[in-house]
């Protein structure tokens, strides 16, 4: 089930929540956080319900396995085992067909179905694996109830944010958890209101202009210069509104249920170098790569060299955690490389001024995006070779001739196919959105960093949009980071 | 909890004054309210028995009245306006202008049939209904009424600003110099050999999306055919069905075309099939898998007209064309060079 469908808004949020508090005021908060379980499981078997005994059979062996690491006196050799095996569900379900293409090329495909959300609720529970074979604190794993309501709640479960266990679980056994808070939960629709926003208005509305100039260059169309630009940077407001706006509503809806999450998005193209943007974009996933990677690695205590290795390392992971494929595997290594070349720059000069350092890191940022988003190295060469310009800078007849300074470098064309809708306006009508899109972006304070005062403000310049998009638009475009 | 229903209740308010009493889109929408106006105006000032072509962007592309009027002797109208434009609006429109013994061929694109409720209900009709033609809005079903008034996206209001924005600084709009225009019958003229020359590589390319067999006959737009079919029955009006035109080397699915045939079959009406299932080779087209160019378009109606003359009720008068031919272009003028 989508956050943003209407399935999901009119009929499984009213009643989740009408359960939850009704159980909660009249019966206890045990019975509610059952109701939110089961409630939880509905929602992900809604996809696909042959996935739900993977992931009961994940649950049920984590919490098992977490209780024999605090039980045990060989910790350690539990934790080997419980993370063994979760990587091992990971790496059967995702990436045994990569790996047999990269041993056996010619072998026919495994073609596994890779089931919904099977990354993040892997990594949530090797989170909670390492933290309970280090920290002595067992409320996480006390109780089967709290663990399995943190690990299948519905606002996480299938994109995340990676929430540590023992941020969650304690909130989850506080009195009074299940009973409705009002500013909880005017705060919580709020947030869920502008994320869904974000998704319906905004992220759909650029990943149609970016599935034109990506599927042209997959169908090895040769794109001019504004048509692969225009397409890349509408990829990168898409997957930014898109993934920030999934999280914006995770923590609305948890917000709602008086569970409090962490930030996971923070204005990240505003980031003046590379290591900020990983501050600022997913912070719950790099949190997660520095904490249970990065140091377990080594991180930066075991010599310059090393710290480089380790850094490259976890980020070609973190490609590889987006998907089974070397577009991923290269995007996390640029990225790699973005943040090993920033470091030794830091060694030796002082900051660039901030301005700059914005706009490289940006520029940056959205040329790894071709990478992520093209369906294999000839469409990304494809799609860079066009933003190099080698295959031309055109626009369309009206603009050059309303600006003639331009018809020296310029070339006149009718329509540019591969913009928009391929019409007159379209060059015009793309250029104004991606406009608003990056003012938005680099220049409006991010939901989160909104004040009490000026979110009413966003919802009312914007709830009316999503409303069309919610209920009369004809087609629902899933979330981007389903399919990680 | 009340600042933010107030926030939503603004919101919602702020949106319907925007988008039902100041944002416009003279340029796009504008034109195809024009055409369609005009359409209606001409048809409007004809008494005697005449022909009404309605489809989408193929009824004015790849027919011409100019030439069909002539040879079954009686005006036509070129009422195809777009392939979004909702059937339910054009047919609302024409009703009130369709006397016994006129005669409407539909010539209706695949998707025309194909197309969801909701997606019908979001065509640019929406919009022009919402801002101008309140009179039509009123009279469709209350889920249309609703649908229209929310049938505008961030998109349509970025473009609303740039049109208007466009439109008062005398912007030329060069779609005419690219195109070609319309002529009085509302027939698309001057779409030369030498102006699609230039679209010859994306044409080459295309290609053309087929609605499967199930999509058209459980398509809302079948439903509205049919609904228009029995009304015209009740009116005296008689309707042929026929087939859009499209590349010879992308033909209309057998399966595709039996659910075309059987809704015209059913309902008692005629279907006008040419032998070639008005399919031509890719060279006869302008810049779409809908749109002939100007010298196949004119063979094309030729072809319609002669199959469509045994199927009017009214006698020929010979020779065809001195009593409404238009001459609008010297491709008129020229003999077909094949039927």
């Amino acid at each position: 089930m989508l956050f943003h469908s209407t399935e999901f808004v009119l009929g499984f949020l009213p009643a989740c929540l009408a359960g939850y508090f009704l159980l909660g005021r009249y019966v206890g908060d045990r019975s509610a956080l059952l109701w939110l379980i089961a409630a939880s499981l509905f929602f992900y078997g809604w996809w696909n319900p042959a996935y739900l005994p993977l992931l009961c059979g994940s649950v049920l062996m984590n919490f098992t396995i977490a209780s024999y690491i605090h039980r045990s006196a060989h910790k350690r050799a539990w934790l080997v085992v419980g993370v063994t095996l979760n990587l091992g569900l990971l790496g059967w379900f995702k990436y045994a067909d990569f790996l047999l293409h990269i041993v056996a090329p010619t072998a026919p495909g495994l073609h596994i179905t890779l089931p919904l959300a099977i990354s993040f609720f892997t990594f949530q529970q090797i989170m909670l694996l390492v933290d309970a074979a280090q920290a002595p604190d067992r409320r996480a794993t006390a109780e089967l109830a709290p663990y399995g309501a943190f690990v299948t709640f519905f606002p996480h479960l299938i994109a995340g944010p990676i929430v540590r266990p023992s941020e969650i679980i304690p909130q989850f056994l506080e009195r009074g958890v299940a009973t409705p808070n009002r500013d909880n939960l005017t705060d919580g629709l709020v947030i869920f209101l502008l994320g869904l926003g974000k998704k319906l208005v905004l992220a759909d509305m650029f990943g149609g202009f970016a599935d034109i100039g990506f599927g042209a260059a997959r169908d090895g169309v040769d794109l001019s210069f504004f048509e692969a630009w225009y397409a890349t940077l509408a990829y990168a407001l898409q997957i930014y509104f898109d993934f920030s706006g999934y999280s914006d509503m995770a923590i609305g809806l948890a917000r709602m249920l008086n569970i409090r999450f962490p930030m996971n998005f923070d204005s990240p193209y505003r980031s003046g170098n590379i290591a900020e943007f990983w501050r600022r974009w997913h912070m719950t996933l790099g949190a997660f790569l520095r904490d249970y990677l990065f140091i377990p690695l080594g991180g930066s205590r075991m010599g310059e060299r090393r710290r480089v290795s380790n850094l490259i390392l976890t980020m070609l992971l973190a490609g590889l955690w987006h998907g089974a494929a070397w577009n991923f595997v290269v995007w996390g290594g640029l990225h790699g490389t973005y943040l090993v070349t920033h470091a030794q720059y830091r060694r030796w000069f002082p900051p660039l001024p901030l301005l700059l350092g914005q706009t490289l890191t940006l520029l940056a940022v959205v040329l790894a995006w071709v990478p992520f988003r093209a369906s294999g190295y000839a469409d990304a060469m494809a799609m860079l070779r066009g933003m190099l310009g080698l295959n031309g800078i055109v626009l369309p007849r009206m603009i050059v001739e309303t600006f003639p300074s331009l018809s020296g470098w310029v070339g006149p064309v009718g329509i540019m196919p591969f913009l928009g809708d391929s019409r007159t306006l379209s060059f015009p009508e793309v250029s104004a959105c991606l406009l608003l899109g990056w003012v938005i972006v680099l220049a409006l304070p991010n939901v989160q960093r909104m004040t009490e005062r000026s979110r009413p403000w966003a919802l009312a310049s914007g709830f009316a949009l999503t409303i069309q998009e919610l209920l009369f638009a004809p087609h629902v475009a899933p979330f981007l980071y389903f399919q990680f | 909890m009340r600042l933010l229903l107030l926030s939503c209740a603004a919101s919602l308010l702020l949106y319907t004054l925007a988008f039902a009493c100041m944002l416009d889109r003279p340029l796009t929408l504008g034109a195809l309210r024009a055409r369609i106006d005009a359409n209606l105006a001409t048809g409007a000032m004809i008494a005697e028995p005449k022909l009404v072509v309605i489809a989408g962007s193929n009824g004015p592309y790849s027919h011409r009245c100019a030439i069909i009027g002539p040879l079954i002797n009686r005006p036509c109208i070129n009422a195809g306006v777009a392939v979004g434009i909702g059937l339910d609006y054009l047919f609302l429109r024409w009703q009130a202008l369709l006397h016994p013994g006129d005669v409407v061929y539909l010539p209706l694109e695949e998707a025309q049939y194909a197309r969801t409720r909701a997606t019908v209900a979001l065509g640019p009709d929406a919009a022009i209904m919402l801002r101008h033609d309140l009179a039509s809005l009123r009279q469709m079903p209350l889920d249309r009424q609703l649908a229209a008034l929310f049938s505008s996206d961030l998109r349509a209001a970025i473009m609303s600003l740039l049109e208007t924005g466009l439109l008062h600084s005398g912007f030329r709009d060069p779609r005419m110099m690219a195109t070609g225009a319309a002529n009085v019958w509302g027939d698309h003229v001057g779409h030369t050999l030498a102006l699609g020359a230039d679209n010859a590589p994306t044409l080459a390319a295309q290609t053309p999306y087929h609605p499967t067999a199930a999509q058209i006959e459980h398509g809302y737009g079948m439903a509205l055919v049919r609904g228009f079919l029995r009304w015209a029955a009740t009116h005296q009006v008689r309707v042929v069905g026929g087939l859009p035109t499209g590349f010879a080397d992308s033909p209309i699915g057998d399966a595709s075309l039996a659910a075309i045939r059987a809704v015209y079959r059913d309902e008692g009406s005629d279907f006008l099939e040419l032998p070639n299932r008005s399919r031509y080779p890719r060279a006869d087209f302008f810049d779409s898998p809908d749109h002939l160019n100007e010298p196949a378009q004119i063979r094309h109606s030729w072809a319609v007209a002669l199959a469509l003359r045994p199927m009017v009720d009214r006698p020929i008068v010979s020779p065809p064309g001195q009593k409404v031919r238009l001459v609008t272009s010297d491709a008129d003028r020229s003999p077909p060079a094949q039927q």
